[in-house]
């Protein structure tokens, strides 16, 4: 990213519009899976797959975090 | 339908991986070349956006979700070793230009999320991170090694809420397109259900991809060769035993 405004706006601003708008994309899309599934009765199970997705995810990063600054340090 | 092959367990995702590792090494050429075409493709994003991280890694984990569709050859590719067949190149070429509208369609999608992710994630990291991160070299120093504990964790944790559902609608989508003649939706709602039937399962086999991919980028990108094919065919595999799970569970339904 840059450090001089685009179109008259600074980075900080775009950030925040792109996230704004980035994840309300997102979470309109899984309201729209969950509506999907909630009609065969599988939308807590997607939320499980969600949660689990998320923690692992986080678990890796530690994971991944570790091995780089044990990469690093060496 | 045989139920040692419907049963979708925790073990699954491991057994896939051994398949696709199969698949690889018995007609390696195809994964090879897709392998090198991907990990070149890599290496033209770092060199055009290697001053702005924030734009390097959306253009990677944006690629990422696009790399099912470049992958479908090498579904065709265990389809045919299914049949005991190995297919030639001139054959996969022939796929890819049959140009079908649905894959097209699909593909241009996942570039839609593609690009909605890139402005995300390129945005969670310039809100995230005490101090501007423009090279890979800052990105380990403020945020790897960062005095924050939690900051990288925290950034890979809202990543894997966003791919969750990008996930969830092509763990078995575009295989299933190439297998059979469903509409992009069917085959999508096919997925979501999948994951709705087994969280746990797709939850660990969505962590070993990215394990994986992670290996691949971190190798600098050299094993996004071996890394590439062996998840591709590992995704057939998946999607079939996830396709015999879910018509085995509807004929017991139906009984």
């Amino acid at each position: 990213m840059m450090d001089n405004a685009l179109f008259g706006l600074t980075e900080d601003q775009i950030a925040e519009f792109g996230l704004t708008f980035g994840v309300a994309a997102f979470i309109l899309f899984m309201l729209f899976i969950v509506f999907n599934l909630a009609r065969e009765s599988k939308a807590g199970k997607f939320g499980t797959f969600v949660l689990f997705l998320v923690l692992s995810f986080g678990m890796l990063g530690f994971i991944a975090k570790n091995v780089i600054q044990w990469f690093i340090h060496l | 339908m045989n139920d040692k092959l419907a049963r979708v367990t925790l073990a699954s995702p491991l057994l896939w991986l051994i398949r696709g590792w199969r698949d690889f090494v018995r007609h390696p050429l195809p994964g090879l070349l897709h392998g090198l075409s991907v990990s070149l493709f890599g290496a033209l994003l770092y060199a055009v956006a290697d001053q702005q991280f924030g734009l390097l890694v959306g253009a990677f984990s944006g690629f990422l979700l696009v790399a099912p569709v470049l992958a479908t050859g090498l579904y065709a590719v265990s389809r045919e070793l299914e049949r005991e067949r190995l297919m030639s190149l001139a054959e996969l070429v022939a796929l890819w230009r049959g140009r079908d509208s649905r894959l097209v369609g699909f593909g241009l999608l996942l570039c839609l999320a593609g690009t909605v992710w890139v402005l995300t994630s390129a945005s969670l990291m310039v809100l995230l991170s005490p101090a501007p991160i423009n090279t890979v070299a800052d990105f380990l120093r403020h945020v790897v090694l960062s005095g924050s504990p939690w900051l990288f964790e925290l950034w890979v944790l809202l990543g894997g809420l966003l791919a969750a559902p990008i996930f969830a609608s092509s763990v078995m989508t575009l295989p299933m397109l190439l297998d059979r003649d469903c509409s992009p939706m069917s085959a999508v709602r096919a997925s979501w259900r999948a994951v709705a039937d087994h969280p746990l399962v797709l939850a660990l086999w969505a962590s070993l991809i990215a394990g994986l991919v992670l290996v691949g980028l971190l190798s600098f990108l050299l094993g996004l060769l071996v890394v590439v094919p062996l998840l591709a065919h590992a995704s057939w595999h998946a999607y079939r035993d996830l396709s015999a799970s879910a018509s085995a569970a509807s004929s017991v339904k139906e009984r």
